[in-house]
């Protein structure tokens, strides 16, 4: 693999607004740090090869290598990667009383996996005010307070390195499609390490087609809305086209999308993962069914934790309706087409040699078939 | 018995400031003030160690310009007094200085002002030879020690006979260098101050003391200019401008100040004493014209050596083209002709290059090979250190979390800066956050204007430091400005409980003056509440906690905000010798140059406590150099650095 350091990662990702702010790179050493949702490098790092370039999702993903690595096949065209199954879910009655966003199926799985031990610690994203903020959680109650998505990027990763650190070694990371492919990336042990055993117990990617600024939209909403007031933001799925915010008087503000998008990062525009393909199980909204998940199910560790926590009465899942995923393969398709031609576009895929650096890479014939 | 109060006819070798300030105690003062200054600080501590013994009143003002009033107060009433500063000081001093020299004084009164040629230890090397032109006073250069006290002893005399303000200018070379100076004695010290001001304005002696009549210039300016011209006619005759070498010499060097001694080991060293000779000025403005015609006089070239800007020969040369029907006309060497460069000290060699080119001699003064070998053993033998602060020093832990907190914030936040140990935020040792640097307080004045600019678009956070001393020496104004003109920035008050740079003098924040006398000390927050900022108060060396308050105060822009960032000096008496930790790196944990820290402590950090063991490839402490702050093991992030605290600790 094709790993530099943290002068490329800060030239090609940072330096040319690609950075996802997913936090792979923050706290694994001093000089990376995210603030308020942006991440910076403090000091110069002199190294010409370390562990922030080799986790960083916007730099030499090799996805025929992780591919093969997960699913032991070379990446193909699929919209929604590789998996087993798909089926619509939510969280059993044992969770009623509690704010989900949609079904409370990662809350429930996570919960479940934290009290049966297979996973040692939960890394989540809370939120202090409207800021989301990584979290790790040793306690299956405390998964609850962690329900709801914060539509903002957040260096969730950060508290993975943290984790790992404190010597944690069954992490279950509740992640964005970026965050999960960095998560691959790590877990290959890209740098060859010697002592590297593989830290994490369970990856719960969630569907993202973006996430914005924070910087950005604070001062929007603030504009808008009384920040402290918020209880709840929410996209409903297509065709609403309005980004939702509860407020704890009861009243609802409906923000048309059209407003928003201006708030999302360029960085976003890059990503060609709306399902968080490299993860264990995936996790969406159910179109038409607020109270229901989309689950797609990848991984043997998957399945027999679904299945578990089904048997166990912690889950509920159900068929998913033909419509629903013509409706998601689209969806996910369109994402996949549009970044991955931009990417192509601008010379970011499979470029030859060491020299120069390349985002992606992945066989010519699925890259073919995809932007087609 | 201080050695500076010993009244028999003894020698002694004496630093210049020491020579000075006995000097003024052979010239009888009752009061001298001063704000410290390299290098003119030791004058006013010589003072301050036998103000008791001698009846004297000593103090280090809040600023230069209030410490030229102070002086000036006990001349109104009769008294000898001096005033002492560094060049820049006399700038801030400078605009009662002119309103002085209009008054003009009673009791002899003389101004001290140290120039650092060089800019040694000095931001600049700003002249204050200029003020004595620009105000109309007198100005005296010692040329040796000796000359640096008794010089310093006839400048209350010259002072009493024109009733006027005579200056006197030492510089580096002459301040802290020692040399011999034979004792005269010690007057004694019963003088009495009587402010008189019942006679009329016109009464020098009687009358009220004013700067300026308006409109009417025969009362102040005419009587003014008088006062210089006899000067000038009281110089004709000084025994301190002097003149050695062949009667008619090929070439004569007019100099003055610690120059005469690079002008005569030059001569010496070319061996051209029968070919040149020097006329040493002590008294450098206003020029005697007869002596300078006289000399000018037994030759036609001339070569004036003198530090900085060609003051002199540029006075010289107006004397010259006023006399040349006289004398005739002359060739000048010096600045315009490039023999003598106008930045920079002066030293021998240099005085020899000039000579040797003028003469058309040779010299080798040192030997090719041995310039070239003790080249090679500089870089061999000297470790390359960039400018930092010391161990242990609190503005480091400051500097680091601005540096951190404006990073992580991303807005491109900038510090102005200020005049004091913390201008190595310029540079890497602190982490490059200053990006201004003026005057003392000037950083919070710039400030307070860029926060102004919002109107034009400008919305990075802006910030500025400076000392305790200086908050009180010249930032308070700006302070002041920024709040009533609702101007949003941090000011970030770095209070190292003294004038630590120049020794630890006391300011009006800490609880002694200059002669060790208990004074009630202000408190700095209470004053910037008072002023109307919001004021948080955090100690350094706690990196989380001051970051934290960093981001709080600079993420959200509105009204004119102080932190006090309170601490001791590493110096200081407080914690010299007292270290509250004994620090440790344990080597195990220590992840050195890899992948995780790549020696953030040594690489970054930069406290010189700390040392890489290139072998081992790990840090360790250097047990001689750390003062035991315990900062660097909040920053290493393995933990590998540990703290133990000392039991013999006083906290
Ligand atoms: C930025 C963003 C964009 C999304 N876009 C879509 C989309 O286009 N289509 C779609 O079907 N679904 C999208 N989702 C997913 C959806 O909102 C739900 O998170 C998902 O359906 C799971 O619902 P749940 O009820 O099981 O979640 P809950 O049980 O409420 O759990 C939510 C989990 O999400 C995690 N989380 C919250 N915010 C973030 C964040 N900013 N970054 C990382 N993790 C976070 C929390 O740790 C928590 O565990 C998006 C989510 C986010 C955060
Ligand atoms: S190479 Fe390692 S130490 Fe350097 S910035 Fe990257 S992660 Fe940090
Ligand atoms: S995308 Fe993630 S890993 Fe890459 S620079 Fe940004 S925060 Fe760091
Ligand atoms: S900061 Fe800590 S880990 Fe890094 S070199 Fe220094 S002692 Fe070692
Ligand atoms: S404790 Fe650390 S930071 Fe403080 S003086 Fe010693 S080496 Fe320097």
């Amino acid at each position: 693999m094709n790993i530099s350091g943290p002068n490329e990662l800060l030239e090609n990702v940072i330096n040319r607004n690609l950075c996802t702010g997913c936090g792979a790179c923050v706290d694994l050493c001093p000089y990376f740090k995210s603030y308020r949702g942006k991440t910076t490098m403090l000091f110069p790092c002199t190294l010409p090869q370390g562990r922030c370039f080799a986790y960083c999702p916007r730099l030499e993903v090799d996805l025929d290598y992780l591919s093969g690595k997960y699913f032991e096949k070379p990446y193909n065209s699929d919209p929604l990667g590789f998996y087993k199954s798909i089926v619509t879910s939510r969280a059993s009655e044992k969770f009623t009383g509690n704010s989900f966003q949609a079904g409370g199926t990662v809350s429930a799985i996570m919960y479940f996996a934290l009290e049966r031990g297979y996973i040692d610690g939960a890394v989540l994203t809370g939120q202090e005010g409207i800021l989301p903020t990584p979290r790790i959680v040793m306690n299956p109650e405390d998964v609850l307070s962690c329900g709801s998505s914060k539509y903002t990027a957040a260096p969730t990763l950060s508290a993975v390195n943290r984790a790992i650190e404190e010597g944690l070694n069954r992490i279950g990371i509740v992640s964005t499609p970026c965050q999960a492919l960095s998560t691959a990336m790590l877990r290959a042990n890209p740098l060859e390490e010697k002592d590297f055993t593989d830290p994490v117990g369970l990856v719960v990617g969630i569907f993202c087609t973006w996430a914005l600024d924070f910087r950005a939209f604070e001062p929007f909403i603030a504009s808008r809305v009384d920040i402290n007031t918020i209880t709840k933001t929410d996209i409903p799925p297509p065709p609403a086209e309005v980004m939702e915010v509860y407020t704890s008087d009861g009243s609802k503000l409906q923000i048309p999308l059209e407003e928003i998008r201006n708030l999302v990062p360029d960085a976003c525009s890059y990503c060609m993962d709306m399902t968080s393909e490299f993860s264990d199980i995936s996790v969406g909204v159910l179109e038409g069914d607020p109270g229901r998940n989309t689950l797609i199910i990848r991984t043997e560790r998957g399945k027999m934790i679904v299945d578990e926590a089904v048997r166990e009465g912690y889950l509920i899942v159900d068929d998913m309706p033909e419509i629903n995923l013509e409706h998601l393969k689209w969806a996910a398709g369109n994402k996949k087409k549009k970044a991955l031609l931009k990417a192509h576009k601008e010379g970011m895929v499979n470029n030859p040699g060491k020299d120069k650096i390349s985002y992606i890479r992945l066989n010519n014939e699925t890259l073919e078939e995809i932007i087609a | 018995m201080s050695y500076l109060t010993d009244n028999q006819n003894n020698d002694y070798l004496l630093m210049g400031n020491e020579a000075i300030a006995r000097g003024a105690l052979e010239g009888g003062v009752n009061v001298a003030s001063g704000y410290p200054g390299t290098p003119s600080s030791e004058i006013i501590e010589a003072l301050s160690s036998v103000a008791k013994e001698r009846n004297l009143y000593v103090e280090w003002s809040i600023n230069e310009k209030v410490a030229l009033e102070v002086a000036a107060s006990a001349s109104f009433a009769g008294l000898r007094t001096m005033c002492v500063m560094k060049q820049n000081g006399v700038n801030v001093a400078s605009d009662f200085l002119l309103h002085l020299a209009s008054s003009g004084t009673r009791g002899g009164m003389v101004l001290v002002a140290c120039d650092d040629p060089g800019a040694l230890s000095s931001v600049n090397e700003g002249e204050s030879r200029p003020f004595a032109r620009l105000v109309e006073i007198p100005l005296l250069e010692p040329g040796d020690f000796q000359e640096a006290k008794d010089i310093t002893k006839w400048a209350f005399e010259l002072s009493e006979e024109i009733r006027n303000i005579v200056m006197i200018r030492s510089v580096t070379r002459m301040s802290h260098a020692s040399g011999n100076v034979r004792y005269e004695r010690l007057p004694d010290t019963n003088a009495k101050a009587d402010f008189r001001f019942d006679g009329p304005l016109s009464d020098p002696e009687t009358g009220p003391v004013i700067s300026m009549v308006v409109g009417i210039s025969e009362l102040q300016h005419v009587p003014q200019q008088e006062k210089i011209k006899k000067a000038a006619e009281i110089f004709e005759d000084c025994p301190f401008n002097t003149y050695e070498g062949p009667e008619k010499p090929e070439l004569l060097i007019i100099t003055s100040s610690a120059c005469t001694l690079y002008s005569r080991e030059a001569i010496s060293l070319l061996n051209v004493k029968d070919r040149v000779g020097i006329l040493k000025l002590a008294t450098t403005w206003p020029l005697p014209p007869r002596l300078i015609k006289k000399y000018l006089s037994v030759t036609d070239r001339i070569l004036v050596v003198e530090e900085v800007l060609p003051i002199l020969e540029e006075n010289i040369k107006i004397l010259a083209a006023e006399m040349a029907h006289e004398i005739g006309p002359k060739t000048f060497y010096g600045k315009n002709a490039g023999n003598i460069p106008s930045v920079g000290e002066l030293n021998p060699d240099i005085v020899v290059s000039a000579l040797s080119t003028i003469l058309d001699v040779r010299v080798e003064s040192v030997s090719e090979s041995f310039v070239k070998e003790a080249a090679a053993l500089i870089e061999t033998g000297i470790p390359v250190r960039g400018l930092t602060m010391c161990p242990g020093c609190p503005h480091r832990a400051s500097l680091w979390s601005i540096h951190n907190a404006l990073e992580m914030d991303g807005r491109k936040g900038f510090v102005c800066g200020d005049i004091g140990c913390y201008v190595a935020g310029l540079w890497p040792g602190g982490f490059n956050t200053v990006k201004t640097l003026h005057s003392m307080g000037s950083g919070s004045g710039i400030a307070g204007g860029f926060g102004k600019l919002r109107q034009f678009g400008m919305d990075q956070p802006v910030l500025s430091i400076c000392g305790d001393s200086t908050f009180f020496h010249a930032a308070m104004p700006a302070l002041a400005n920024a709040i009533h003109h609702k101007s949003p920035f941090t000011m970030i008050i770095l209070d190292n409980r003294g004038a630590a740079m120049t020794g630890f003098q006391p300011h009006p924040g800490t609880p002694v003056n200059a002669m060790g006398e208990a004074v009630p000390s202000l408190d700095i927050a209470e004053i910037c509440r008072a002023m109307g900022a919001t004021v948080e108060i955090r100690n350094p060396f706690d990196i989380e906690e001051t970051q934290q308050t960093l981001h709080h105060l600079i993420e959200h822009q509105e009204g004119t905000k102080v932190l006090i960032l309170s601490q001791a000096c590493a110096l200081s008496p407080e914690r010299k010798d007292n270290p509250k930790y004994r620090m440790k790196v344990d080597e195990e944990i220590c992840i050195g140059g890899n992948c995780g820290c790549n020696r953030l402590c040594t690489r970054i950090f930069g406290c010189p406590g700390l040392l890489w063991d290139e072998e081992k490839g790990v840090s360790k402490i250097n047990d001689i150099m750390c003062t035991g702050c315990g900062v660097c093991a909040d920053i290493c992030p393995a933990g590998a650095i540990k703290r133990e605290e000392v039991a013999e600790y006083v906290g």
